[in-house]
C-alpha cells in the first residue's frame, strides 16, 4: 500500500493501554501513527523526542488539526463520550477501549449516533479475540453442551491489594473507576457473547476491601425470560491470582464446559465425531488451537483486537466483533446491577 | 568465539518459570506448582537436583521471591559459587498491578523513590522525582535497571535479560536509542552481556542489525508449533540459519511450548536449529535430566 493510502491514526490518551496500543499498532504495514493526544507534559515531552509523532495537550486541537481518519480512545472512561461524539461528526472511525462510556445512555447514544454512518465502531473487550473463548463460542453456538441452562462467569486479579489509594481516575466511580467497570465488564461482556444480554439482574453485592470509594469485589445474579440463568462474581483483589483471569462455566442438557484465557474443558454428555470429542471430558490448550499473530506485545488477542479494527475500516471484514452495540448492552447491564444493588442490597 | 568480544554463553540455563506459578498453557497447571513451591526449601531442592544432572547456569526474574533465592545462594556461595547468573528484569506484574492502579508516573515514581533512600536518590526527590528524571527516559532506564538489579548484587552474573512485554513494547514503538543505552549500561555497570527476551525474534534481530547494535544475546520462545512465536515459525528457523552467533547468541525458551510438545520430538527439533543455548525449567529429577541429555545443540 503505498504511504497516501495508509491510514492515519490517531491515540486519545497515552496511559497504559494507549502505549500497548501504540506498540501494537505501529507494526502494521497500513497504518500511519501520526497523532497522540494526553494532559501529560511529561508524556508528551517523551513522545515527541523519540517518535516521529505530532503531539497535542487538548484531543479536540488533535482531532481538528490532524484530521485522522481513525482513532483509538485511550482515556479514563468518562471523557469517552465527548471524544466519541465529536469523532462521529467528523467522520472518524473510532476504537474505545472498555468500558466504552461510564453510562449507559451516553453508550445508547453514541451507538445510534454511528449506527446512522458506515464509521467502523469497536469496543476493546479483548476476550472476544481470545482463541480459547472463540473456540468456546463455536462449541456453544454449534449445541455441542446443548441447550444452555446455567453458567458462572469470574474474573480475578490481584490490582487492588493495598489500602492506601484513593487518587488516580480508578477510584471513583464517576470517572469509571472501579471492580465493575474495570473487571466485571469483561466478565459480563463474555456473558453477553457467549450467551446473550440477561433480561433481569438480581441479588447483586458489592464489596470494599481496599477502596474507599468504588468497589473491589462483587457479585450478581443474571436471569433470562427463556430460563436461563447464571451468576457472576469477580474481585480485583485477591493476590491468590498472579495475572488477571477470566472463568466462565455454561452447563447445558448436553454437557459443560468450562474455560479460561489458556484452556477449555467439556464433558460432553454424548461423542462428538465432526469435532473429534469424545464422551466424556476433552480438553484443549491454547497450544492446541492458537493462531498466530504478526506482531507480539501482550498476547495475541490484543494484536488480533487491532488488526480487526483496521480490516474493518479496509472493508476487509464485513461486521465488527466487538461494536459500540456490544459495549452499550454491557453497560446496560452494569447500570441495572448498579440499580439493583441500590435499591434491593442496602440495609 | 572468533572475533567477538562476547563470551560464551552456557548451552543450558536452567528456568523458573516453575517455581512462581507460570505455565502458559493451562491456568490449572500453573496454581498446581505455585503450591508446590510455595516453601522455598522445595525450590532450592530442585536447584540442587539441577546442578547434580550438569547444569551450571541460572535464569531468574527479579519478582519478590527472586530475593531471598539470591540471598540463598550468596550465603552458600562454597556451595553455588560456580553458577552463572542469566537474571531477567524486571518482574512485569509488578509494574502492571502498580500502573493500573497509580498511573504509569506514579508508579514509576514509587519504584525509584519509595523505600530507596539508600539508593543515593533522595536529590531526586527534592527535585521532583520523576517530573525531573521523566525529560531524561535514559537516566530513568538505567535507575530503573539498578533498582531490579540490586537482588543479584555479588552473583556471578553473565548476562541481564530485559523481559518480553518490555522488549517488545519499545520494539513496536522503534526505538534504537532505548536499546543501545541498554546495552551499553550492562556492558558498562555489570560487566555482563545485554541479552533481550522477545515473541518477535526475526523482527528484533533485523531491527538490531539495522541499527548496527551487536554482541547482544536474543532470548525467544523457540518451538516446532509455533507457540509465542511472531511472526510464525518458518521465519524463525530461517533467522536461526543465517544468524551469525558472534553477532547474536540465540536462546531458547518455551521449547515444549508449556508442555504441548513430548520432549524427545521438541529436541529433536532444538537439536537441528543453528541456536546457541536452550533455557528450560522443570521440577522433578527424570525431567531434569532426560532434557539434559535430549539438549544437544
Amino acid at each position: 500500500m503505498e504511504n497516501s493510502k495508509k491510514i492515519k491514526l490517531a491515540i486519545i490518551g497515552a496511559g497504559r493501554m494507549g502505549i500497548t496500543h501504540y506498540s501494537i499498532i505501529n507494526s502494521h504495514p497500513n497504518v500511519e501513527i501520526e497523532s497522540v493526544a494526553d494532559p501529560s507534559t511529561l508524556v508528551l515531552t517523551l513522545m515527541k523526542k523519540y517518535l516521529p509523532v505530532k503531539t497535542f495537550k487538548d484531543y479536540n486541537e488533535l482531532l481538528e488539526k490532524a484530521k485522522p481518519d481513525a482513532v483509538l480512545v485511550c482515556t479514563p472512561p468518562n471523557l469517552h463520550f465527548q471524544i466519541i461524539e465529536k469523532c462521529a461528526k467528523l467522520g472518524i472511525h473510532v476504537f474505545s477501549e472498555k468500558p466504552f462510556t461510564s453510562k449507559f445512555e451516553a453508550a445508547s447514544e453514541l451507538n445510534a449516533l454511528f449506527s446512522k454512518t458506515k464509521l467502523v465502531n469497536q469496543v476493546g473487550y479483548v476476550n472476544r479475540f481470545n482463541d480459547i473463548f472463540c473456540k468456546t463460542k463455536e462449541f456453544v453456538e454449534n449445541g455441542l453442551i446443548g441447550k444452555i441452562i446455567r453458567f458462572k462467569s469470574e474474573m480475578f486479579s490481584c490490582t487492588i491489594t493495598k489500602s492506601d489509594e484513593g487518587s488516580g481516575w480508578r477510584a471513583s466511580r464517576e470517572s469509571g473507576g472501579g471492580a465493575v467497570f474495570e473487571m466485571a465488564s469483561h466478565a459480563i461482556d463474555l456473558v453477553n457473547f457467549l450467551v446473550g444480554k440477561p433480561d433481569k439482574i438480581t441479588g447483586s453485592s458489592l464489596n470494599h476491601i481496599y477502596s474507599q470509594n468504588v468497589e473491589d469485589a462483587m457479585s450478581s445474579t443474571f436471569l433470562y425470560k427463556n430460563g436461563i440463568s447464571g451468576t457472576i462474581y469477580v474481585n480485583w483483589s485477591d493476590p491468590s491470582y498472579r495475572k488477571p483471569t477470566n472463568k466462565i462455566e455454561i452447563f447445558g442438557d448436553g454437557g459443560r464446559i468450562m474455560a479460561d484465557q489458556h484452556s477449555l474443558k467439556i464433558f460432553m454428555n454424548k461423542a462428538n465425531e465432526t469435532y473429534n470429542l469424545c464422551q466424556g471430558w476433552n480438553t484443549l490448550y491454547i497450544t492446541d488451537i492458537f493462531k498466530p499473530v504478526p506482531f507480539y506485545v501482550r498476547g495475541n488477542e490484543f494484536t488480533s483486537q487491532l488488526y480487526h479494527f483496521i480490516d474493518c475500516i479496509q472493508n476487509k471484514t464485513a461486521t465488527n466483533k466487538c461494536s459500540f452495540q456490544d459495549g452499550a448492552n454491557t453497560l446496560e447491564v452494569i447500570d441495572q446491577i448498579f440499580n439493583d444493588y441500590e435499591q434491593n442490597a442496602k440495609f | 568465539m572468533q572475533n567477538s568480544n562476547m563470551e560464551t554463553i552456557d548451552k543450558i540455563i536452567f528456568g523458573d518459570n516453575q517455581f512462581f506459578g507460570i505455565n502458559h498453557m493451562s491456568q490449572e497447571k500453573a496454581q498446581q506448582l505455585a503450591e508446590k513451591f510455595f516453601d522455598i526449601k522445595n525450590i532450592y531442592r530442585v536447584y540442587d537436583t539441577a546442578f547434580e544432572a550438569g547444569i551450571k547456569a541460572v535464569m531468574l526474574n527479579s519478582n519478590d521471591r527472586a530475593k531471598e533465592i539470591c540471598n540463598h545462594f550468596r550465603e552458600n556461595e562454597n556451595k553455588y559459587g560456580d553458577i552463572n547468573w542469566y537474571p531477567s528484569i524486571p518482574y512485569p506484574h509488578k509494574y502492571a498491578n502498580l500502573v493500573a492502579e497509580k498511573g504509569i508516573f506514579p508508579a514509576i515514581n514509587e519504584v525509584l523513590f519509595k523505600d530507596n533512600s539508600a539508593f543515593g536518590v533522595m536529590g531526586m526527590l527534592a527535585k521532583g522525582g520523576t517530573a525531573v528524571l521523566g525529560k531524561d527516559a535514559i537516566k530513568m532506564m538505567k535507575m530503573l535497571i539498578d533498582v531490579e538489579m540490586k537482588m543479584f548484587k555479588g552473583l556471578n552474573v553473565k548476562v541481564v535479560f530485559l523481559q518480553n512485554i518490555i522488549t517488545d513494547l519499545i520494539l513496536g514503538y522503534g526505538v534504537k536509542e532505548v536499546f543501545e543505552e541498554y546495552c551499553n549500561h550492562i556492558r558498562k555497570k555489570y560487566k555482563a552481556a545485554p541479552g533481550l527476551i522477545t515473541q518477535n525474534m526475526p523482527y528484533l534481530v533485523s531491527k538490531l542489525k539495522e541499527w548496527d547494535i551487536k554482541e547482544v544475546v536474543v532470548c525467544s520462545s523457540f518451538n516446532k508449533i509455533g507457540y509465542l512465536m511472531s511472526p510464525n515459525v518458518e521465519s524463525y528457523v530461517e533467522t536461526a540459519k543465517n544468524n551469525n552467533p558472534t553477532e547474536y547468541q540465540l536462546m531458547a525458551m518455551s521449547t515444549l511450548a508449556s508442555g504441548a510438545i513430548p520432549a524427545q520430538e521438541a529436541y529433536n527439533f532444538i537439536n537441528q536449529q543453528n541456536i546457541q543455548s536452550v533455557v528450560f525449567g522443570a521440577s522433578s529429577k527424570n525431567h531434569i535430566e532426560e532434557t539434559v541429555k535430549l539438549i544437544n545443540i
